[in-house]
């Protein structure tokens, strides 16, 4: 959502703040309700001063927009502000992308992109070079998005004698729009609008949605103007051709390999190619709600927090809605004691395979671990996500022994060394950063054990990209001895190299048990060490392919 | 010497009623306000989730609106000892009846609520209104008519 900048949707401290990023200093100030932020090379003198109009985002990243003098064209303030953690960091660590890239959404980005999405009714109204002439309805996600024009239902409802008459009757109001009276894929539509990756049709269909806003209302069954993009299915193909010839590294930067979403914010692609989907009946409102009206839901904050799910459905009820039959053999199905983290359908059939907002979210693609996903496609496998410490071996035995899976052709490594920790040192930096967010889940550290998963993080510590960084360092707080552990994950390479030598330092001397054995599969010695033979092949495997995940 | 007996003042029948079923209602009206402060206390979702944000609105209304208007029928009753009012059998009947409907169907119109609109026992509101307005009207006219 976007909101006006003001005291109340500001993070408390944004009009006394000075910061320093890509050689140029800030420092922001307060005049009444008002913020203003000054610039200045380092050791120059600050220039004019650029008032923070809007800011978007509003549960886990504030992301703050500047006047530009420009009409309405918003320039980016470098800095975002991290809800959870209650810190600046430069935005560009915000996200997990390339080291060296040194720009991303800047002047006109929120006009031309962030809009389309964080307002109701927008339209960007490009006019020249940078410069936009933007307009929108409600900077909030309000009403008509998911409900469509409410004009007319506004005008009828007045009167109460047509509402009692509905509430009495039909319960339902053809002058509106309601996703809950919808058949899935419309209802799942209305929210894929926005929760899913999207392409415009044609360039008269991008122009018409730029001056003139999204065509697209709440009950139509297709984007109109823009199309969902399914990697792999049959539709829109020539869309897909010219994408793939224009930018090449659209699908990689979205989507696994086998066409699956990794980034977080696009569930409707995970939704739509879930088999419940086919139904016709699963949509989102299936296990989430936006007017917290259910029995049993608690206060708005918690629900914010907890995916603004319906009360109870952060549980296996959200799958036995439908799969009534897999009570009573939930343990002859899971394999796994009924109260094991183990029997959680949420577990196995959408383990946290997308990523964004600097931590693993879950895949809303509900599908079934295989050892296939890992080695085909790169993607963390259900089993080897909650059992760090096993290898892909071990897996494929079980997968093959409980549900007749084929057990495929496996290296050396993947018969020896634990999955987890083969994609902390060589994979790629999406992979590496599901791992090291995973790395500090309760569930897989109560089942894997946690005293070999230090060295593992503090080495994190020093990954190339900062949102790997910010993920060990979360996880490893979460670890007995690192709750408090200081460590500025945007520092310079020096400082970084120090903070993770001091911590490793700490767990050497001060946390670490010596008596603890470690399993062979985890590559540490018994005194600690990661196998330096190991960590060094691995290492230089590791992938270096630049991951750019596009929220 | 014995002292002389204060006049007797009578109290008409209809205050006299209005007068009792003020101090009644009042008993009832502010027990239900500790009814409500025990569903607070005790976090009951029927009543603070929220979802049920209309309910928790009629409920108020309703304690709100009983509570005063009984406070309004002791006032009425009261009010006769001054011997500058005579209560109508309409006023007291209309006073007694809307210090009835009002909270109640505020009362009613949160036990079954409909999204943001409250139940249908919500229709009772006009009714206890209207007869509100007469009785407070009727009172002031009177009143006014006397020198």
């Amino acid at each position: 959502m976007t909101q006006v900048a003001t005291p109340d949707s500001l993070p408390a401290d944004t009009g006394n703040i000075e910061l320093a990023f890509n050689g140029r200093e800030y420092k922001t100030e307060r005049r009444g309700d008002k913020f203003f932020v000054r610039a200045r090379s380092q050791g120059g003198s600050y220039g004019k001063p650029q008032q923070i109009v809007i800011t978007t985002g509003s549960h886990n990243l504030q992301i703050l927009w500047l006047e530009t003098g420009e009409g309405r064209t918003l320039q980016q303030f470098p800095f975002a502000y991290i809800v959870p953690e209650k810190m600046w960091a430069p935005t560009l660590a915000t996200f997990l992308i390339p080291p060296n890239v040194k720009e991303y959404y800047s002047t006109g980005a929120w006009n031309g992109g962030c809009m389309d999405c964080h307002v109701t009714q927008g339209q960007s109204r490009f006019l020249a070079g940078t410069k936009w002439d933007t307009h929108v309805a409600e900077f909030g996600i309000a009403c008509e998005a998911c409900h469509s024009e409410g004009r007319k239902h506004i005008e009828l409802n007045r009167n109460p004698i047509r509402r009692f008459r509905i509430h009495l009757t039909t319960k339902s109001d053809p002058t509106v729009a309601n996703p809950a009276d919808m058949k899935g894929p419309e209802s799942g539509l209305a929210c894929g609008q926005c929760h899913s990756i999207w392409a415009f049709n044609n360039m008269t269909d991008k122009i018409d949605f730029n001056r003139h806003g999204v065509d697209f209302r709440p009950g139509a069954d297709d984007l109109s103007q823009r199309f969902v993009v399914q990697p792999n299915t049959a539709d829109h193909v020539e869309q897909k051709d010219f994408i793939r010839r224009t930018e090449p590294d659209f699908f990689q930067n979205r989507f696994w390999d086998d066409g699956m979403i990794r980034v977080t914010g696009r569930e409707f692609n995970g939704v739509q190619a879930s088999p419940c989907f086919r139904s016709g009946e699963f949509s989102c409102i299936s296990c989430h709600e936006m007017h917290l009206d259910s029995p049993g839901q608690t206060d708005a904050k918690t629900w914010a927090r907890t995916g603004q799910l319906r009360p109870k459905m952060d549980s296996d009820a959200a799958c036995l809605q439908c799969h009534k039959d897999m009570s009573p053999r939930l343990v002859a199905h899971t394999h796994h004691a009924a109260d094991s983290s183990g029997s959680r359908c949420y577990n196995c059939h959408m383990p946290r395979t997308t990523y964004g907002l600097l931590h693993a979210m879950r895949s809303h693609q509900v599908s079934s671990p295989t050892v296939h996903e890992s080695i085909a496609y790169g993607r963390p496998n259900a089993c080897n996500l909650c059992h760090l410490d096993q290898t892909l071996a071990w897996t494929a035995q079980y997968l093959h022994a409980w549900y007749k899976q084929p057990v495929p052709e496996l290296s050396q490594d993947d018969r020896t060394i634990a999955a987890a920790v083969q994609w902390i040192l060589k994979g790629d930096a999406g992979q590496r950063a599901l791992i090291t967010w995973g790395m500090g889940w309760e569930s897989a550290q109560k089942i894997a054990g946690s005293d070999w998963l230090y060295p593992y993080l503090i080495y994190s510590m020093v990954d190339p990209y900062p949102a790997v960084r910010f993920d060990a360092w979360k996880s490893l707080r979460t670890l007995p001895g690192f709750v408090d552990f200081p460590f500025k994950y945007t520092d310079d390479d020096h400082s970084l190299r120090e903070t993770a030598e001091r911590a490793y330092e700490k767990w050497q001397r001060e946390v670490r048990n010596v008596n603890t054995v470690y399993p062979p599969e985890t590559a540490i010695d018994s005194d600690g060490r990661v196998k330096q033979d190991v960590f060094q092949r691995l290492r230089s495997e590791r992938d270096d392919k630049p991951i750019f995940l596009a929220e | 010497m014995s002292r002389p007996s204060k006049p007797t003042r009578h109290i008409g029948e209809p205050a006299a009623r209005n007068l009792r079923f003020g101090w009644w209602s009042l008993l009832v009206f502010l027990s239900m306000g500790a009814v409500l402060e025990t569903l607070q206390g005790f976090k009951i979702g029927w009543y603070l989730d929220v979802g049920n944000e209309t309910r928790r609105l009629m409920f108020t209304l309703a304690h709100a609106h009983g509570t005063l208007l009984a406070a309004v029928n002791i006032i009425a009753g009261l009010s006769v000892r001054t011997e500058r009012l005579t209560l109508r059998p309409s006023v007291s009947f209309a006073l007694i009846w809307a210090a009835i409907l009002l909270p109640a169907g505020f009362f009613l119109g949160g036990v079954i609520t409909y999204d943001g609109d409250p139940g249908l026992g919500v229709w009772l509101v006009p009714i206890g209104a209207a007869l509100l307005f007469y009785s407070i009207a009727r009172i002031a006219l009177d009143l006014s008519k006397r020198k």
